[in-house]
This record gives C-alpha cells, structure tokens and sequence, in this order.
C-alpha cells in the first residue's frame, strides 16, 4: 500500500507549549484516516504543519512524494484543506470564490471554469452560483468551502470537522463526498469531534493528544478493548435458565442479560454462536434476532484519550 | 475528466487575479468606496472654487504685501494674478494629501477585512508565495489610488487652463510639477499602502489602523503649511530630496511589511 503521508517524531513548539510531540504516521492512499482527540489536542496544529502551512520544530514529513521544508509550494499544490470556518469572500458568488480559486492553484482559465462548475454542481449550489455567498446557510457555506479544497484535486484532502453545525442533509452529502472521494483512490484525513462519523467513514482511526495515542481500524479497537460481542434477543424476554445455559457453552466468557436480550462475550463467536443457538433452542426459548454487538466507538475514546488527563 | 495539475501560478496572473477580486470586494463596499472617493473629491472642488474665487475677488493690498512677502517667486507679479499662482500651487500639495489616505484606508481593508472574515488561512493554503501575495495586495490598493490622483490632477490642470490665470496656468503646468505627480504620487502610495499592510498586521480595529496611519498625512501637511508661510521653497533640488527619500522609505516599509507577513505569523500570532 503505497503512503502518502508519512512523518517522523514531528514536532511543533510555540514557546514552552508542545503542540505536536514527535508523531509519527503513515497515512496511505485512497484510505480515509481519522484523527481524533480532544480541544486543544493539537489537531489543528498537525494539519497546518502537514500542509506546509506553519514550520516543523523538528522531526521530518513526507506528504504526496514531497518534503515538508523543502518542497513547500508542491505539498500546498498537493493537498487540499477545510479550515475549521468556511473563510468564504462573502461579498462576492460562489462562482467567483471558486474561480479564484482555482486560479491561485494555477489552472488554467478553462480548466478553472470546468472545475467550478464540476464541484458546485456537485455539491448541489450550481442553481446558485451567481448569488453572494453571504446568503448562503452554513451547510451551503460549508459546502462551498469542501468544493474550494477540492477544485483542484488533491491527492490528500485535510476536513476539519468538515460536518459540525450540518443540517443531516447537508451532512450526508459530505459524507457521500469524502466516501466518493476515497473510490477515486485519493486520500482522506479527517480531523472529527463526531465519533458516530469516524466510525461509518474512516479505514483507520488515530487518537491523538499532542501525540499518537494509537492508530487501528475501528473495528480493531472494539475487539480489543471489549472483545466479540453476539447480542441474542429472545420473545419475549429471556429466562434465568437460559442465561445459565448459555453460561454454559465452551468458548463463553462472559454472559449478561441486557434490555431482553442475552450479550454474550466469546473467544471465537464463529465457533460459540452455533452452539450458543443450538443450546437455546434446544431449551425451549424463541430466538428473534443473533447480531454482533458493536460497542460505541466512544466507549473505546475515553478509555484511550481520556486517562491522559 | 480533464487533467487537472495545480501548482504556483505565474505572478501576472496572481496579481491580476488578486487585483480584480480586491476590487470587486472594495466597489461592494459603499463605506470604503465613499471614504476612498470623499478626500479627492474635496481637495478637486475647493482646489477648483478658490482658484475661482481668487480669479473673481481682488486681493486687498495687505493681502498681496505678505503674499509677496511670503512667496518671492509670485513677488512683481499682478496681484490677482499673483494670488491665483499662489492658490493653484498650494492645492497641488494638498493633492498629495490624495495619495496618502486613499490607498491607505484600502490597504487596511484588504487585510484587516481577511482577518475578520477568516479568509487568509485558506488563501495560504494555495502555492503561491507569501511575498507575491503581498505585492498583489500592495497594487491592488496602489493602482486605484494612483488612477484617482491622476485624474483628479487632470480635472484640476484642465480647469485652472480654462479659468486660471497666466501664473496659475504656469504654476500648475510647471515641469517640477508634473513629474512630481507622475513619480511622487505612486511612491507616496505604496508608502501609504506598504505602511497601511504594516499597522494592520497588528491591530485588528479599522478605526484604530486608520488613526495610526493617518500619522503619514503629518509630513505633508507640514510641508504645505511650510510653503505657505515661506520657509520652504520646492524647487527642482527639494523634488529630487523627497523622490529620493520616498524611495528608501518605501524599499524600507515593504521590507518590514514582507517580514510581518509570513505563513506562520499570520496563522499564529495574528489576532
């Protein structure tokens, strides 16, 4: 798999306060990586240095084949960024903000036209292309602000919080976006407060706190943190002894009753869940739904981010 | 799909690009467009209506006696004649007042409006340079201004032929003068303008970066009421003292506006 963004004990100070402290990545291409953690983390910080925005202290990045220091103006042309506010020209229409754009990336005229149109068509602002931008609601600013950071199109695209303060429409269609995004094979680094969102989007989630806390895959992190969860729901409700029975089962390490329903927490659930279901049925109990259970992803954050503190 | 490479654009076309956008923000903006229009506007009309008035009303003999005091050059002359000479002169200096407000009140909006309105982070995201940025922002506001000077010089030249005196005509057709407005007024700009960039860098206040800049105006004035009181005569050698001096002033001032706007100051210390 190849990287596009690597660093090396990256390291940015301002005074005595270390906002990033000597992370080291490697994001690869066409995955959607989140970066998680807390206000003040040092998010912000991390992604003004990975696109060649603000100096390093010390440590080295590699962003798209370029070198963070030394390659500057190739690493800007490279990537693509959502700032934390949409930073619009108000005044004046979305067309014109686009184009500008576009222009400052050193398209062409005609190719800057074509990509104006592309992504406010895109993003479903192309009916309105001529009004100001001060008209526009936050979820269109919003938008219009994720179509200027990829009008030109980058190989990595920084979001910061790309969906706070999104009406649900409005959010889907980021959502949609940055998955459209990922099937074009270009890469995603998503800096989000919303868990709910990680989880549904990002191949590889890092918890950061001016430093690396961890990096897994979503799903990773559940199994490890909690294990393999099978929710088994029963009508009408479950039995003292068929919580016994399923006690019971080799492979069950731990079984509760939970809502109406069994948890049952198993080293192999593709071995344990047939004879888990074998073993109700057998008992007599009626069995509505087998489902895995997922824990919510911020049950694994505040077991990783927040004992820092 | 089209091709698509970005990369730095050329400067022409940055600047142009820049340029066009500054202005169209500026013509949206009716406060901006008054205050940059109200001092030419002012200076023109009673530049106009006391040349007018001198070419009307006589002069009392009091009057002429500490003109000729004052003004040696005028000295001999017809009085009225003499008064108009005196006249058209001095609102030329006063349509150096032009260049140093003008620009100025631009310059402080281009920056200190992208400070308020958040817009200066993504537009450093873009690969172009800091330093091409700030030429392009520096013309934005300096081309404007100059173009007003201009042409508010050229209202006035026109007017004081059709209705000024012999004096008043030479005074304002004077060669010193002419160059003084093609060179002077755009080096009095970019001084305006570089120096305006400077000061809202470091404050955040469109009122307070106008007080502070409004300092430039001082000199000027100064030299006006200098030469009216006769203490100083602008002649060819004091024209090439000041070109000289507003060249190292403003090769100064846009070397410390350049270093006041880096990628990492304005992202991090500007407030």
């Amino acid at each position: 798999m190849k990287t596009v963004v690597r660093t090396e004990k990256l390291t940015k100070r301002f005074g005595d306060l270390t906002a990033v402290d000597g992370i080291d990545l490697d994001v690869h291409e066409g995955e959607v990586f989140g970066f998680l953690g807390p206000n003040g983390a040092g998010k912000t910080t991390t992604l003004r240095l990975l696109c060649a925005l603000i100096a390093p202290t010390s440590g080295t990045a590699e962003i798209a084949g370029h070198r963070l220091g030394r390659d500057d103006a190739k690493i800007r042309a490279a990537v693509g960024i959502l700032t934390e506010l949409p930073g619009l020209y108000e005044r004046q229409s979305a067309w014109d903000n686009l184009v500008f754009y576009a222009t400052l990336y050193g398209l062409a005229p005609s190719v800057s036209r074509a990509q104006a149109e592309r992504y406010l068509r895109l993003m479903g602002l192309w009916e309105r292309r001529d009004e100001p931008v001060v008209t526009f609601s936050r979820g269109m600013k919003q938008k219009m602000a994720i179509a200027r950071a990829a009008l030109h199109e980058p190989r990595v695209l920084f979001l910061d919080e790309p969906t706070t303060g999104l009406d649900p429409d409005a959010a889907k269609t980021v959502r949609e976006f940055i998955v459209a995004l990922r099937g074009e094979g270009r890469t995603v680094f998503l800096c989000t407060h919303n868990l709910d969102e990680a989880d549904r989007l990002c191949d590889r989630i890092a918890f950061f706190r001016h430093r690396v806390l961890r990096i897994a895959n979503p799903d990773e992190l559940r199994a490890e943190f909690y294990g393999r969860a099978t929710e088994i729901r029963l009508v009408p409700k479950p039995r003292a002894e068929d919580l016994v029975r399923v006690q019971a089962v080799p492979g069950v390490r731990e079984a509760h009753l939970e809502n109406g329903s069994i948890v049952v927490a198993s080293t192999d659930p593709l071995h344990t869940n047939p004879l888990l279901v074998k073993t109700l049925v057998d008992g007599g109990a009626d069995i509505a739904f087998v489902t895995e259970r997922k824990p919510h992803l911020e049950e694994v954050y505040l077991r990783i981010v927040e004992p820092i503190e | 799909m089209i091709a698509v490479v970005a990369a730095s654009p050329a400067r022409p076309t940055l600047v142009r690009a820049v340029c066009v956008r500054e202005w169209r923000e500026a013509l949206g903006n009716k406060l901006l467009v008054g205050m940059t229009l109200l001092p030419p506007v002012v200076i023109l009309v009673s530049g106009i209506a006391a040349v007018a008035a001198a070419a009307v009303n006589p002069p009392s003999d009091r009057d002429v006696q500490a003109l000729y005091a004052a003004a040696p050059a005028v000295a001999g002359l017809d009085p009225r004649e003499a008064v108009q000479g005196f006249i058209a002169t001095y609102f030329l200096i006063l349509f150096m007042l032009i260049p140093t407000v003008v620009p100025l009140t631009m310059a402080i909006y281009s920056v200190i409006g992208e400070k308020a309105s958040r817009t200066l982070e993504p537009l450093l995201a873009t690969p172009v340079g800091v330093g091409d940025l700030l030429f392009a922002k520096s013309l934005a506001s300096t081309v404007p201004s100059v173009i007003v000077t201009w042409s508010a010089y050229a209202i006035y030249l026109a007017t004081v032929i059709a209705i000024g005196s012999h004096a008043a005509v030479q005074a304002v057709t004077a060669p010193r003068w002419i160059l003084a407005i093609v060179v002077l007024v755009p080096l009095l700009t970019l001084l305006s303008v570089n120096l305006g960039i400077l000061i809202s860098t470091r404050v955040n206040d469109v009122r307070v970066a106008q007080q502070i800049g409004g300092l430039v105006v001082v000199p000027i004035v100064g030299l006006g009421i200098a030469q009216v009181t006769g203490r100083v005569v602008l002649d060819n050698g004091a024209f090439l003292q000041m070109t000289i001096v507003l060249i190292l002033l403003d090769v100064a001032v846009f070397w410390l506006a350049r270093l006041a706007f880096q990628r990492e100051n304005i992202l991090v210390r500007w407030r």
